[in-house]
């Protein structure tokens, strides 16, 4: 005869040296540790703009790349990293607009991946943003504070992103 | 929660991040907090090579991480029995912070999610959060990793109810996205008589 009971689970604590180590005393106080830590942000920043300007241009060239190749998905899956690169760090750096356009052309790279349409001023437009962004000017900015800027991002990658019904199977 | 204080000294914390930026600005924020024993791995083949010749105390690892994504090298870790890491604590860095990722997160036997852009008080209080609050290790036919019952949704879906388990309400359904303070919910342990956050 079958026996249909649930096997038991087994629940136990696993000697763990992180718990143990990290309550010891003596470590850095949450205050202090958050200034250093920013600290070293801060140290990053002297060679933020030079990485981020060659990211840029790699951001660019992969999609020039996937333009000449749109069913190349190798040169997607490219343009779609390097734009992850600048969402995921712009914010840390202080950039939030950084990582809003970035965050909102991933959107549109990974509709390209779906069958959407690849529409050139849609991306130079995002390019442009993202130029435009990491100046001086834009870099301390959030993006509630350019409101018509991040409307109309908004709007045209929900148009650039719509996959037309003949590629949805 | 409280904000204790976290001490990293002499702790091997190893970074798992395929952009070299993310792993310097990750090991600089680390050191901020006081960690002297920061390793780094840009994809999966060099983790488990680190994995494989020491004893790592923590990973924080990008969802993103090739070639098969952290989410793949955390159930790797969790269930490869004669990995002696396999108990290690795994805070998985994510982008995506969509409900259903973060559920794949846990499911895959993640620790916590801290979402990216990651500032240094969301990761000073997640480590925190670990080291404090550490949950016991649940070892069934098809998981392994920190129990995964949590205060807001009750039971994860897919997993039977185990023996002893209280009835717990299930919490409506959330956006496409969630913030930082809804992934925390989500990795929470259930206290029992607590109220919902």
């Amino acid at each position: 005869m079958p026996n249909d009971a649930p096997a038991e689970a087994r629940v136990f604590h696993p000697e763990n040296r992180f718990d143990r180590m990290a309550r010891r005393p003596g470590g850095v106080a949450r205050e202090h540790a958050l200034e250093a830590a920013q600290a070293h942000l801060e140290e990053l920043k002297a060679d933020f703009d030079d990485w981020i300007n060659v990211e840029l241009a790699q951001l660019a060239a992969s999609l020039s790349r996937v333009e000449s190749h749109p069913t190349d998905l190798s040169a997607v899956d490219a343009a779609f990293h390097g734009c992850a690169h600048l969402r995921d760090v712009g914010g840390t750096m202080g950039f939030e607009l950084v990582t809003f356009v970035a965050a909102n052309l991933c959107d549109i790279i990974d509709a390209l991946k779906a069958g959407a349409v690849f529409d050139k001023d849609t991306i130079e437009c995002h390019l442009s943003a993202l130029a435009l962004a990491k100046t001086e000017r834009y870099r301390h900015l959030s993006p509630d504070q350019v409101p018509e800027m991040t409307a109309g991002l908004r709007r045209i990658s929900q148009i650039a992103s719509i996959v037309p019904d003949d590629t949805v199977d | 929660m409280k904000n204790p204080t976290v001490n990293l000294r002499d702790l091997v914390i190893l970074i798992a991040d395929p952009n070299a930026y993310a792993r310097r600005i990750t090991n600089g924020i680390l050191r901020g907090f006081g960690a002297n024993k920061v390793l780094e791995a840009e994809q999966s083949l060099g983790l488990f090579q680190v994995l494989t010749g020491q004893k790592i105390d923590i990973l924080l690892c990008c969802t993103r991480l090739p070639p098969h994504g952290g989410l793949a090298v955390t159930r790797s870790i969790r269930r490869n029995s004669h990995n002696e890491n396999r108990t290690i604590p795994i805070l998985l860095m994510s982008s995506d912070t969509s409900e259903s990722t973060i559920k794949n997160a846990r499911d895959a036997g993640a620790n916590m999610v801290v979402a990216k852009p990651m500032s240094p008080k969301g990761l000073y209080d997640r480590l925190g959060w670990i080291a404090f609050n550490p949950r016991p290790f649940i070892d069934t036919e098809t998981y392994f990793g920190p129990d995964r019952r949590f205060k807001i949704e009750g039971y994860p879906g897919g997993v039977g109810r185990r023996k002893g388990d209280k009835q717990l309400e299930v919490a409506a359904d959330v956006g496409p996205a969630l913030d930082q303070n809804d992934i925390d919910s989500l990795f929470s342990a259930a206290r029992k008589g607590q109220p919902d956050a």
